[in-house]
Order: C-alpha cells, then structure tokens, then sequence
C-alpha cells in the first residue's frame, strides 16, 4: 500500500502522494451483548484515513459512528476484522501497548469532561505532561500559545466553573491538540460552540492537516465543517453507504491513478496536474469540441460519455477514464472532429500552458501520450 | 490561583487541586474524618491516661527493687505478706537497703472535711526516717510524720474528699487525725486520694489499738542496690534468698507487671480500644463517603484521562494521594484541638492527659490506614472504568 519513499515528510498538502494511511480498517465486524441479545452494530467497515485528511463522517444515530471513532481510538476491543492505527495493528497490541498508542490520538468528545479543580491551562496540560518530553516552561508555552490561538488566551488560569460551555468545548479541544497528534478523533467538536468559535476551530482543524499532515476523523453533522471537509464517509445501519472526496484536487488525483496515461507520473507531478484541472461539466447532446477549431485543451472523463465525430459520422465513443482533445494540443492543428456529449458529461480540463508544463516535466508523460496518439491514428 | 504565585511544576497536582477546589466538601471531610481523628486521640490519650494514672505511684517509687506477694496480681491489691520474710533479703550481697512498705486500698476510711462522709483512700505507710517514695514532698514532710495520729495527704486528690481544703483536722476509720502537710500525686481508676503515714500510725489506725506496726504484715519491700552493683544479678541472689512465695522484680518489671495487667486482664485496654475503633470505623464510613462521592462526581473525567492515554496506575495513586492528602488536612486540626480537649478534660478528671510523640505517630498511622482503606474500597470505579463510555 505505501510507495516505501524515504524522504522527509513535507508539511505541504499534497493530495496525490500515495502514503501509509494513518488510520485503516479492514474488514471490521463489531457486536453489542451476548447472547441472544447479541446485535451487530458495524458491517465489514474498510476505511482508509491518509495523512492531511480531515474526514467527516456523518449518519443517523446508531449508525455506527461513534463505535467506529472508539475502535478506531483503541478505547475498545477489536472483535473481528482489522484496525491499523499509527502504524500498529490493534489486535496484536497488549493492553499497556493500546494506552501508549492513545497517548498519539487526539480525542475530542462530545462532553468536555474538564476538571473542575484544574484552570483551563491545567486541564491543557494534563495531555502536554503526558507526552513527556517538554519542560514545565515549554509546557506552558505550548498550552498558552494553543490556548490562545482557540480565543481563550484571556482564560488561561480560570477554572471551568468560569468559563461558558463554548469556552470549555475549546479548552478541551486545546487538550486534545496540544500535543499535535498525527491522528485526531472528534465526536461533535463543534456542538456547543457560537459561529464564530466554531469558524476559528474548524479553521485550525483545516491548518493542522494542511501544516502538519494530521488527518482527523470527525463525527459532525455542522455544515461549517462539512465545506471545509475533504472527504466525506456515510453510514447507516453499520455499514459505509458513501465514501465520497469533496476536495477537487483530492478527487482529481484518485482519478487520474487509474488513468493509464497518468500511472506514470510521480505524485509531485500528478498533484502538479491535478491542481490545475478545473471541473467542467455538459448537458447531453451538448457539443464539446467543434471540428476545425483551435484546440486549446485537454480533456479527461470523470462521469459520462462523449460520441467523436468525423464528417457527421460517429467514430467512436468514449468513457470514464478516457482522454480526449490531445492531439490538436500535440500537433498545434485545428480539432480534426466534434465531440458531444451522450449523457450528463462531467469533465476534468487541462488548458494548453499546463499540459505542455506537465509534458515538459515528465518523459514518460510524453511516450504515453504519443503511444495513445499513434493507436488512435 | 493566579499563575506567578503558584511555582511551575513539572506535572499537574491533580489530587491535590481536587482536594482543595470544593471548599464546602474539603471543610465537611476535614470536619467528618476530623472528628474521628479526635475521637480515636481522645481515647488514645484516655488510656495513656489511665495508665499513667495508675501507674504514677509505682514511677515514684525509690527503689531499684521491689519485693511482693506471688499471689499478688496488681499493684494495688491487697495481698500482704509477714515483715519477717524481708529479713533474708538484707543478706544479700549488693543490697544496700531494705525498706519495708504497707498499703492498703480496702480499709481505711477517709471522713472528708468537704461534705463529712467516709471514703475509701488509698494508704501508704512506713519509716518517716526512711520514705520510700521519690516525690520530694513527701520526703521534704515525712519528717512531721513522726508524730503520732499525723498524715500528708494528695493535693490532687478528688475534690470531694476535701484534701486540698485547707482543713488541718479529720478522721480516719473514726479515730482523729492531723494533717501536716501535702504531696502532689493524682487519683486513679481505683483510688480517688491517697494518704500517707507513718508505720506507727498505720498499725493504731488499723488495729484500733497501739499495737507495734512490726507484727501487721507488709505489702512491699523496697529494695536500694549499692552504687554499682549488678541488678540482675542481685535479683538472682534475692531470688534464691528470700521465701519462695515472694516475687523479685525490678522497678520496670514492676511497671510492666502493672502494665500488663492494665491492658490486658482489666477492662480497660480494650475498652480504650474499642473507642479507637469505633473513631476508626466511623472515620473510615466518612473518608469513603467524601471519597466516593468525589470518584462519582469525576467518573467521566478519569474515564476521559483513561482514553487520553493515562495508565490506570496513574489514576490509583490520585484516589490514594488524595485519600492521604485529605487525611492529613483532618489530622492537623483534629490533633491542636485535641491538645485543648486533654487539657480540659484532664483538669476536670483529674486525669494526666498528655500528647506523646507515640501517640501522635500512632494516631496518624490510624488516620492515614482509614483514609487509605476506604480509598481502596472505593478504587474499583476508577480500574473498572471503560474510556470508550464517554465518547
């Protein structure tokens, strides 16, 4: 699974790196009571969670959400199938091993559950103590600055009793960050914040996995966070019904894998691509491509068909996963055919400056290109 | 707590913090647990009391060695054997001294001047020219006691028996008596005064008649060794030398004998005992109710700290830490106002209550072991927690 590169990770987003998943499950069955009263609560769950992630999750109650979010977290016992996190196989970890790989998961909870004896940044430091490896200065360095940067840098030594629900939402979401975990688990983080608390935490959720690589795994039915997630996983009744990529580029890169013409491509150059794509989309019988015109882009199907046309004749037709619209770009001669759409037609474009970038940056782009070039003349 | 004041700690002194951020819960467990502490201090001092009491005559005596009836099983029964016997006890190599001492506890009636009824006392008498005893009174005023029909009597005595009251003249088993002076001793749990006389007036006053002291039998003989002389081993010579129904102690074993007899064949000791453990017992209900409420308030907080990554150990030493920390917030307190309760009590008893580094150590051993005990039975919550509860 994991394109075994030895180089540093960059801080930077990069939607089309293949990387080990921070968090996967495989095959997970999961079961309440005993018995006769046995019920399964979770159906044969895969799920892939990659660094830089945030994933929303979202469904009815009792879907299977939170169940998941604590199998995941390695607060509960695997029952059956697997859960990769950190690197760790679960199941073969002993219980002291499972309360040390916690240690590295941030978990928000749907209930604050501060101490009441401790201030806000006691509470913060209570996770900072438990990393073990800064000084009591840095500590409260680092609990300050988190602190502040959630809008509590006024509350810092108030106790809970002094603060507003939605200041000690934020306080326990500090603690669960303050560490800066890889992987971050939240149920309803935002569920007791005003709209602006709820802007400035999604905001820094959004900064951690674009910074630091983290890939949070949220439970949320906040449409504030849903905008801003790149992913989006349904359940209902246990099992994953829809595991969709909301981000552009994310959703361009998964595609573009599974092109032949683009397999080649290191994941620098395919998010090179990607990145410049723009999603287009056309009615059915809407013409795409006039015959005789300059052609100043590439086409890539994401969803739908498209009919070529050569002097009013059909040609041939094409599909997802199919290219079209290269070779006015490799040869500078007009269209040589019209291309209309048969269906809905949704199309990823690469204008002409960056496909000849990306010929220019990748060979094994070009000897693609030109071997499809020849097969189709 | 502002930041500044408070010093930077490595790690967060959540038992601590958790005692303190209640403050009516702190003040009711301080007031519950401390009132048991005081409970078990007080019957601590209670027995310590007793037995200083009774034994305070026996510390007081000048003796290395001391002579009694076999039979005897206390110090203050009465168990008299003949004045003969300590005749062989003078041979003995290393004896520098043989004072012979009679007492009574069952026979003399004391008339108080107070209120001119009759009381049992306790009596002590021998040679005004040799007084056995180390109080300095007594030997500064043994000399007066030379007279005939004279006594010194306990200052310190209960009140009702009028010893302190100034009055020079009274009756003892109906024949008069002058008071000539007095000592400071103290009653105990089986005498409420204690007078002392010469061994002249001892035999007038018991027989009725003018007879010589020297045929009544004796109930102690106090024995002085010369500067330097092995005890052991004059006791071991003694032993051989006197009649066998004689016992040969030393003045600890004397105490010991005493001891001994207080704490386990009277009453006493276990009824002191059984007060410290009703002080234990309660205090231990109380510390678990404040602890478990406590646990029960902040289940779902230990459960979060479970799910961050804190091994169960962690949360075991708070409950302990905090069990011990509130044991020793109820102890301090509990201990100064039992310095005040002693003095009190001690001067309306007539008791000589006093707080000893032994008793304090056991009593916060005690306090500790309840607050510890009580968090163990609580603990459960805590180590059968499950973090996946609180998501």
């Amino acid at each position: 699974m994991a394109v075994g590169r030895e180089k540093p990770r960059t801080p930077d987003l990069n939607p089309c790196e293949l990387e080990a998943p921070l968090a996967r499950a495989e095959g997970v069955n999961f079961f309440y009571g005993v018995g006769d009263a046995r019920f399964q609560v979770l159906f044969d769950i895969a799920l892939d969670i990659p660094p830089g992630q945030l994933v929303v999750m979202t469904g009815p109650s009792g879907s299977g959400k939170t169940t998941l979010l604590t199998l995941i977290g390695a607060l509960r016992s695997l029952q059956q199938g697997r859960i990769d996190v950190l690197g760790h196989d679960l199941a073969r970890l002993d219980p002291a091993a499972l309360v040390r790989v916690r240690r590295h998961i941030g978990f928000i909870f749907q209930m604050h559950n501060l101490f009441d004896a401790l201030s806000a940044y006691e509470n913060v430091k209570m996770a900072l103590q438990l990393a073990g490896r800064h000084s009591a200065a840095e500590m409260r360095a680092r609990g300050v600055a988190m602190l502040d940067r959630l809008g509590l840098g006024h509350r810092i030594d108030h106790k809970p009793r002094a603060l507003s629900g939605g200041q000690r939402q934020r306080v326990a979401i500090a603690r669960a960050l303050a560490n800066r975990p890889k992987l971050v688990l939240a149920d309803e983080p935002t569920a007791a914040l005003d709209p602006d608390s709820t802007r400035n935490v999604v905001r820094l959720f959004k900064e951690l996995t674009v910074e630091d690589g983290t890939a949070i795994l949220m439970v949320t039915h906040d449409h504030r966070i849903i905008e801003l997630a790149d992913r989006l996983v349904h359940m209902v009744d246990g099992r994953i019904v829809s595991d969709v990529i909301l981000n552009d580029a994310l959703r361009i890169c998964e595609f573009l894998k599974d092109v032949d013409a683009f397999k080649a491509l290191t994941p620098n150059e395919l998010t090179h691509v990607a990145e410049r794509m723009r999603r287009r989309h056309y009615m059915p019988d809407e013409v795409v491509i006039h015959e005789g015109e300059a052609g100043h882009e590439l086409f890539l199907i994401s969803e739908g068909e498209v009919r070529i046309e050569r002097g009013g004749r059909e040609v041939a037709r094409l599909g997802a996963g199919e290219f079209f619209g290269e070779l006015a770009l490799l040869s500078g001669n007009p269209r040589n055919a019209n291309v209309v759409a048969t269906q809905p037609l949704e199309a990823y474009v690469l204008g002409e400056a960056d496909f000849q970038d990306a010929l220019g940056a990748s060979v094994s782009f070009r000897e693609q290109l030109r071997r499809v070039y020849f097969l189709r003349h | 707590m502002a930041a500044g004041i408070v010093p930077q700690t490595r790690s967060v002194p959540l038992a601590l913090r958790n005692l303190i951020a209640n403050k009516r819960r702190l003040a009711r467990s301080v007031a519950g647990i401390g009132f048991a502490v005081l409970l078990m201090l007080v019957q601590l001092g209670f027995e310590r009391g007793f037995f200083d009491a009774s034994l305070g005559i026996v510390h007081q005596l000048d003796g290395d060695i001391v002579l009694m009836n076999k039979t005897k099983y206390r110090f203050g029964s009465e168990d008299p054997f003949p004045l003969a016997d300590l005749a062989a006890a003078r041979t003995v190599a290393g004896v520098a001294s043989v004072v012979p001492l009679y007492a009574t506890w069952l026979h003399f009636f004391w008339k108080s001047p107070s209120d001119g009824k009759s009381y049992v006392v306790q009596v002590f008498a021998f040679d005004p020219a040799h007084p056995p005893f180390l109080l300095p009174a007594i030997r500064a005023e043994s000399g007066r006691l030379e007279q005939p029909d004279t006594v010194i009597v306990d200052r310190r005595a209960r009140s009702y028996l009028g010893m302190a009251s100034g009055a020079n003249e009274t009756e003892i088993n109906g024949r008069p008596v002058h008071i000539v002076g007095g000592f400071v001793l103290s009653p105990d749990f089986m005498s409420d005064g204690t007078v002392m006389m010469s061994a002249a007036t001892y035999a007038r006053l018991s027989a009725g008649t003018a007879a010589s002291a020297t045929a009544l039998p004796i109930e102690f003989g106090v024995i002085r060794t010369k500067p330097g002389a092995d005890i052991a081993g004059v006791v071991t010579a003694l032993r051989a030398a006197v009649p066998a129904r004689l016992r040969v102690l030393t003045k600890s074993q004397l105490i010991a004998f005493e001891r001994a007899f207080q704490a386990k064949l009277s009453s006493a000791g276990p009824i002191f005992w059984m007060g410290a453990l009703v002080g234990f017992i309660v205090g231990m209900l109380i510390s678990y109710q404040v602890i478990y409420s406590d646990l029960t308030d902040q289940l779902p907080q230990y459960a979060t700290l479970k799910g961050m990554g804190y091994r169960t150990v962690y949360l075991v030493r708070v409950v302990f830490a905090q069990a011990a920390l509130s044991a020793l917030a109820a102890y301090v307190p509990a201990w100064l106002l039992c310095l005040v309760v002693y003095r009190i009590i001690g001067d309306v008893a007539l008791l000589p209550l006093r707080m000893t580094l032994a008793e304090t150590l056991l009593s916060l051993g005690l306090t500790l072991g309840m607050c510890l005990l009580s968090a163990a039975f609580a603990i459960r919550r805590v180590v059968v927690l499950d973090p996946a509860e609180v998501f």
